[in-house]
């Protein structure tokens, strides 16, 4: 029973430290999620540098330090996995990713293979298996469109043709870095494992989609409290499971039962209420779990600086390259003569810094990653410490090389309210004339 | 009449009995700016988006809770997953037409609905007003207001009184 009395301590403390973290971190425009992350280091060092016994705090689990109650923490961290996605996928505008053009798909594509193919090699290059280097390359596909949004906004340059194509693509990145994971954890071989994921995608993405309205209206007809949330619940738990017996990730049930329900009203009503759940309790508990993991006894070692150092520098590069690419060959659409001008570079540019940041589907894959065994527990601190380091980097250095890629939007949009201004004064001028000349 | 057979009626009625015609109901096109659905805002709890007003193509709804988040800066907003499509209706943050802010996929009835259908929609969905389709093309509304209206019309032509 103490056991018990312990792991709510440890869910309550949790949740609260990772509310002041996301708001002490709101505050510096830098995203929540990264001070939910800081809490759970500092309560998991507790354990590793032996301030507080694993007993009182059974947050941190592998390196020695699993026992039945930290495997519960794992669950209630995994649960927020399959909640986040199941939210990040109710709340997509399929109708919006209809009409992605011809430049959002483009690069989107390079911009997840390039920096996956990179990472692949490096890491094949430092001595890590194929199958491991796989994996870390997957962590480093999927772009969190939040921070790049914000800037954006700020910038004044989201509704541009530039704003339109990286929201449409980043949507579409983290479509693709989900998908790819089952690659990374998938048993098996090639063909058995290509045959389930089609087969999977069929019952899921095809099957359901033409179901879902019936198995909604049949939820309507129970008249019970919360029953059409439930029985939505229901369905997304048995894809979750049909995904982890498959191939180890039930974070893809979950995605495809709320992508097939974003297409409904009724889906999208019972977010708040997927929310609540999600952001009350799972999804921050995830956070903090995962925070826990980076035992900061790691980088006693070569090993995690290098690591990071090498993720970092491919999350980047890889990235601006990728996508920037991606988006250049297109030329926007505007053809050939627009090919080789200063604007499609800068454009092409702008696109691919917007794509550098990793939050939330880079933290999901690496968790998948880690519990399919595709990383394996001796090279789990390593992953989790340089995923964290490529994380923190891409963040911080967003805003500021965005600022720089659009400076000529933005010298241009402060002289236009300038000129507004001079205008409005003008006009007040000679109302004011015209008035004292009656 | 009495009310339990008032109710009775009023359970069994056809929404298309009880809606509204589609031009006294606050329809927007897609493209109309935010300023314009606000001033409508001021005076009704919601406007409906329709692709344009010669298909009326329903594409979605703003309610008046939705005010909040076109008013509120982008940085009042959490940019997470999942939460991406309440900042995107911002006006600071670049929304700048009906279409932008609207929730797509508003909740529909069809107008052979009964009004007990209706109401147990309402009640399911936490919402008060629905949206009536015909093949996907908006011709008319039911809100509690409507409800309460048509109700209230029923005991009077029925004389039935409310017991205090």
């Amino acid at each position: 029973m103490e056991t018990v009395t312990w792991l709510l301590f440890t869910i309550g403390i949790a949740l609260i430290l990772a509310k002041i973290g996301d708001s002490i971190i709101e505050r510096f425009e830098l995203p929540g999620v990264l001070g939910e992350l800081i809490m759970g280091m500092i309560l998991g060092n507790l354990v590793y540098f032996g301030l507080v016994s694993p007993h009182y705090l059974p947050i941190v689990s592998g390196q020695g330090f699993t026992t039945d109650i930290t495997q519960i923490s794992e669950f209630l961290a995994k649960l927020g996995i399959i909640f986040l996605l199941f939210l990040g996928a109710l709340d997509t505008d399929i109708d919006q990713l209809k009409s992605t053009g011809v430049t959002a798909t483009v690069s989107t594509v390079l911009g997840v293979f390039t920096p996956l193919i990179i990472a692949w090699y490096a890491l094949m290059a430092m001595g890590y298996p194929s199958r491991e280097a796989f994996a870390g390359g997957v962590l480093l596909t999927a772009t969190s469109i939040g921070l790049t949004v914000r800037v954006m906004m700020d910038l004044g340059v989201l509704k541009s043709e530039v704003g339109a194509a990286s929201l449409s693509a980043s949507v579409m990145d983290d479509f693709l870095g989900i998908a790819l994971v089952i690659f990374a954890v998938g048993t098996g071989s090639l063909l058995n494992l290509t045959v389930k994921i089609v087969a999977f995608f069929v019952i899921t993405g095809v099957i359901w989609w033409y179901l879902v309205d019936y198995y909604i209206k049949f939820a309507e007809r129970l008249h019970v409290e919360k029953g059409i949330l439930g029985m939505a619940l229901g369905m997304m738990f048995l894809f979750a499971a049909l995904a982890e017996g498959w191939f180890a990730a039930a974070i893809e049930g979950a995605f495809m039962m709320g992508l097939t329900l974003s297409k409904l009203p009724e889906g999208k009503r019972m977010m708040d209420d997927v929310r609540a759940i999600g952001y009350g309790l799972l999804i921050p508990f995830f956070f903090v779990h995962t925070g826990a993991m980076l035992n900061l006894t790691v980088f006693e070692h070569r090993n995690a600086l290098v690591l990071a150092t090498v993720m970092s520098l491919i999350a980047v590069i890889g990235k601006i390259i990728g996508r920037g690419f991606g988006a250049w060959i297109t030329a926007w659409g505007r053809g050939r003569s627009f090919l080789t001008t200063r604007e499609n570079f800068w454009m092409s540019l702008q696109m691919g810094i917007g794509s550098i940041p990793r939050t939330e589907v880079a933290l999901v894959d690496l968790m998948v990653a880690i519990q399919g065994k595709a990383i394996p527990p001796k090279d789990a601190p390593d992953f989790v410490a340089a995923t964290l380091i490529f994380i923190t980097v891409s963040v911080l250095i967003t805003p500021p090389l965005l600022k720089w890629a659009f400076k000529a939007e933005i010298e241009k949009a402060k002289r236009a309210r300038a000129e507004e201004k001079i205008r409005r004064v003008q006009e007040t001028k000679e109302r004011i004339k015209e008035l004292k000349g009656r | 009449m009495g009310l339990e057979e008032t109710l009775e009626t009023f359970h069994s009625l056809k929404v298309r009995a009880v809606t509204p015609r589609p031009d006294s109901m606050p329809i927007v096109e897609e493209g109309t700016g935010i300023l314009d659905v606000l001033k409508i805002l001021r005076t009704r709890h919601h406007v409906w988006v329709v692709e344009d007003r010669e298909t009326m193509k329903l594409t979605g709804v703003i309610r008046y809770l939705d005010v909040i988040d076109i008013l509120l800066p982008p940085e009042a907003h959490r940019f997470r997953l999942g939460m991406t499509g309440r900042t995107m209706k911002s006006a600071l943050g670049g929304a700048s037409s009906a279409g932008d802010v609207a929730e797509r996929h508003p909740l529909t009835i069809n107008a052979d609905a009964t009004v007990l259908d209706a109401l147990m929609k309402m009640k399911k969905y936490k919402i008060q007003v629905l949206a009536v389709v015909d093949d996907g093309k908006l011709v008319g509304e039911v809100s509690l207001r409507i409800l309460i209206d048509e109700l209230l019309r029923l005991s009077r032509v029925g004389g039935a009184q409310w017991k205090p």
